[in-house]
């Protein structure tokens, strides 16, 4: 029974019993509180996930008219701008920044768009014709880039999140099939170590009791053949170490218990 | 008396190009083609008017490539012109294809500022733009090489010469060169109609200006409602503006001064045409995005460009109504661009699933 | 537990894999970059029919990995579709990647990578 099983490699000792109880104690409080917060975190996961299948969604609708009307400038414009916008691209004028949010003790990462006014490179795109088709393209793709930057927020707190719950859940399974089982199995290996102490004990102090009164009963007898050879006719001698005996055995079932 | 001879080398390519202008689309078509559920639908719609050009199409092509072949018919059709025109009608088609090659060229020197290999941009090139020495350019591998030994080489150096130096090349915004290219080459158009002595006084020069300011016009008019909010200044605007046309020199000197689109309508205010626009319009050319073309919060309005388009295409087809003119081969390509981007409109529509606004084609037969 | 601040305090770009008119679009919307010379980098890639796989996974590497000062991956499904590997394999929150439709290719939530986990996860 000790045996079998994972346990913790400790002397079976009434101290290490203590130390294992405590220990004990302490898994199961700390595998309440982080199934806890890998519940809150899974909640969270969950309503980040769905919010992501929305975005992904959204984003669909979204770029399908920001594509549309990038078809607009090439209607208005009657040509391909595509070339020249890739090579008139200098300066990021949308930006993003990340700041955090703590979210049951993670830190999950946001991303905020920001816009640089003064980096500008596409103003006189379209100057003679589709200007304003052009202008407009660009606010509608702006729009589209900012619910990007929502959905890559959410997405990279997915991974986080995701990672994260990962950890936590793993700690709970270790905790839960790891470490209080091993710890179970100790305390009851200790315990069953002492109590196979006590029972050698108890052979143990047994076993001098029987040998001693064997011994007493082998001396007496030798005492009763001396007396017989002395004096024949002698039987109350025989109560008296009996009477004797029976004390040191009260006693040692004292020490016993 | 001009008609009496016109015809001795212009009859048959105008003749030609009359043939051409009946193979257009028609509103009839155009509503059958919005009744298109797939690209296929409408490839199949297309099959009489273009034919073999579509053939080669995989099927449900994409609508740039639908786009490039039915440019193609355009291209192949002006090339067969091109081969029989003689006379001053060769050196008009010559001048038709000079917008283009300034696009193009605009695109070269794009490429070659940043030092791009300008080779794979020969093919994003107008086709209808293309010269012989276009290849040589990819040669020059810096500005001022380019603008020295090859650009003058070209049919655009004229345009080049006078406006616009190496170090311009260098330190202009592209489009501010292409405008300023574009305005030399209308000008130089409009004086061409106007001062040659076969063309002077003909039908021609009456059409073709007619077309040509228009043309002035709007590019005037477009290049103020886009420049506000930019760096371009107003000195620098103004010697954008092509030196003729039915605004200038008042009305063009009223929207150098212009700061706003008010400005812009009592600039143009004198001309009935642009006034009428303005007030279709209706002030909305702010922000919020009038028209059909304002981005994903269309209307029925029209934008400003629509109207312009509406218009150029009606002056081309009045064009079709003078005989004796080399007009009808400009109204030809206009007519035959628009439809182009007709087709191109209605087919992105058909493919982005956006059959509401289907309907901003301009069709005018 | 969550990434330390270094890993994208520095990231304040987005950059772009995509076709013609996808780039095209989010340029006009002000993403593009073009680092100081002479090292110039750009921060987008256009991938045409003509554009070799090869390439694609380069700049892919050189977005997610080599480069620091990127926040946000952008990139075509239909071109994820041809690096699918690679994307399934990256797990990094930094930069983000995220997968967008094109004009040609509508959105398909069955192939993105991320949306791939997200069904794994809850068992579906």
């Amino acid at each position: 029974m000790s045996g079998a099983g994972d346990r913790e490699p400790v002397f079976p000792t009434r101290q290490s019993l203590g130390t294992m109880k405590s220990k004990l104690k302490g898994a199961e409080t700390g595998h309440s509180l982080l199934k806890r917060k890998s519940e809150a975190l899974t909640k969270r996961f969950r309503e980040i996930t769905k919010r992501i299948d929305e975005a992904k969604r959204k984003m669909g609708r979204v770029m399908q008219i920001a594509a549309f009307s990038l078809a607009e400038v090439t209607y208005a414009v009657g040509g391909d701008i595509g070339y020249q916008i890739q090579e008139s691209a200098k300066n990021a004028r949308f930006r993003v920044r990340t700041k955090q949010e703590n979210v049951s003790g993670v830190f999950l990462p946001a991303f905020e768009s920001y816009t640089k006014d003064e980096n500008n490179d596409f103003g006189l795109t379209g100057l003679g014709k589709g200007g304003q088709q052009v202008q407009r393209c660009r606010e509608t793709y702006s729009r589209a880039v900012e619910t990007l930057v929502e959905l890559a927020s959410l997405q990279t707190a997915f991974v986080i999140l995701d990672e994260v719950i990962k950890v936590v859940n793993r700690r709970v399974n270790a905790i839960e099939h790891v470490i209080i089982p091993r710890t179970e199995n100790t305390i009851k290996y200790i315990n069953s170590e002492l109590d196979e102490l006590d029972r050698e004990e108890f052979y143990r102090l047994k076993k001098v009791k029987n040998n001693k009164q064997r011994d007493n009963e082998i001396a007496e007898k030798a005492e009763v053949e001396k007396k017989g050879k002395r004096q024949d006719s002698d039987k109350e001698n025989e109560d008296g170490p009996e009477a004797k005996d029976v004390l040191g055995e009260e006693e040692d079932q004292d020490v016993i218990f | 008396m001009e008609g009496l001879f016109y015809n001795v080398n212009g009859g048959y390519v105008e003749g030609v190009v009359r043939g051409y202008r009946n193979t257009l689309l028609t509103g009839q078509n155009y509503s059958n083609l919005t009744q298109c559920e797939t690209i296929d639908d409408v490839k199949l719609q297309l099959s009489p008017a273009y034919g073999d050009f579509l053939a080669s199409l995989p099927p449900n092509p994409s609508t740039s490539s639908l786009a490039d072949k039915t440019t193609d018919k355009l291209v192949a059709e002006f090339r067969y012109i091109q081969g029989q025109a003689t006379g001053t009608l060769a050196k008009f088609m010559e001048y038709l294809t000079y917008g283009y090659m300034i696009d193009n060229v605009a695109l070269l020197i794009t490429g070659t500022l940043h030092e791009r290999d300008t080779r794979e941009l020969l093919e994003r090139c107008h086709p209808l733009g293309w010269f012989e020495t276009m290849p040589v350019l990819c040669v020059a591998t810096n500005i001022e090489e380019l603008y020295n030994s090859v650009l003058i080489e070209t049919p655009l150096a004229p345009y080049f010469k006078g406006s616009l130096s190496h170090q311009d090349l260098d330190e202009l915004n592209i489009e501010i060169v292409r405008n300023t290219l574009y305005k030399n080459y209308l000008e130089d158009f409009y004086r061409f109609v106007n001062e040659h002595p076969e063309i002077r006084g003909t039908p021609t020069a009456e059409t073709m200006s007619e077309v040509l300011e228009f043309e002035a016009d709007r590019r005037a008019i477009n290049i103020t409602l886009n420049s506000f909010g930019t760096e371009l200044s107003k000195q620098d605007r103004k010697k954008l503006y092509p030196e003729f046309g039915r605004l200038y020199p008042e009305g063009t000197l009223m929207l150098s001064r212009a700061d706003d689109v008010e400005g812009v309508g009592l600039a143009v205010s004198g001309v009935h045409d642009y006034k009428s626009f303005f007030d279709t319009v209706g002030g909305g050319m702010n922000s919020s995005g009038p028209g059909n073309m304002s981005g994903g919060s269309g209307s029925d309005g029209k934008s400003l460009e629509d109207l312009f388009y509406q218009k150029e295409m009606e002056i081309s087809k009045g064009a079709f109504t003078r005989q004796f003119t080399h007009a009808v081969i400009y109204a030809w390509v206009k007519l035959r661009e628009q439809e182009i981007r007709n087709i191109t409109w209605i087919a992105e529509c058909i493919a982005q699933n956006q059959k509401e606004r289907i309907g901003n084609y301009i069709s005018v037969f | 537990m969550a990434a330390p601040p270094s890993a994208y305090k520095d990231r304040h770009f987005l950059a772009v894999i995509g076709d013609e008119d996808s780039v095209t679009g989010l340029l006009l919307a002000g993403i593009g970059h073009v680092t100081q010379p002479p090292d110039a980098q750009k921060n987008f890639l256009v991938v045409d029919s003509k554009t070799e796989t090869s390439t694609i996974e380069q700049a892919f590497d050189n977005y997610t990995h080599d480069r620091k000062d990127i926040a946000i991956l952008l990139i075509n499904q239909h071109i994820a579709e041809r690096i699918r590997h690679r994307l399934d394999t990256y797990t990094e929150a930094f930069p983000s990647v995220l997968e967008i439709p094109s004009k040609d290719h509508p959105y398909d939530p069955e192939k993105d990578s991320v949306l791939k986990r997200v069904r794994r996860l809850f068992g579906e």
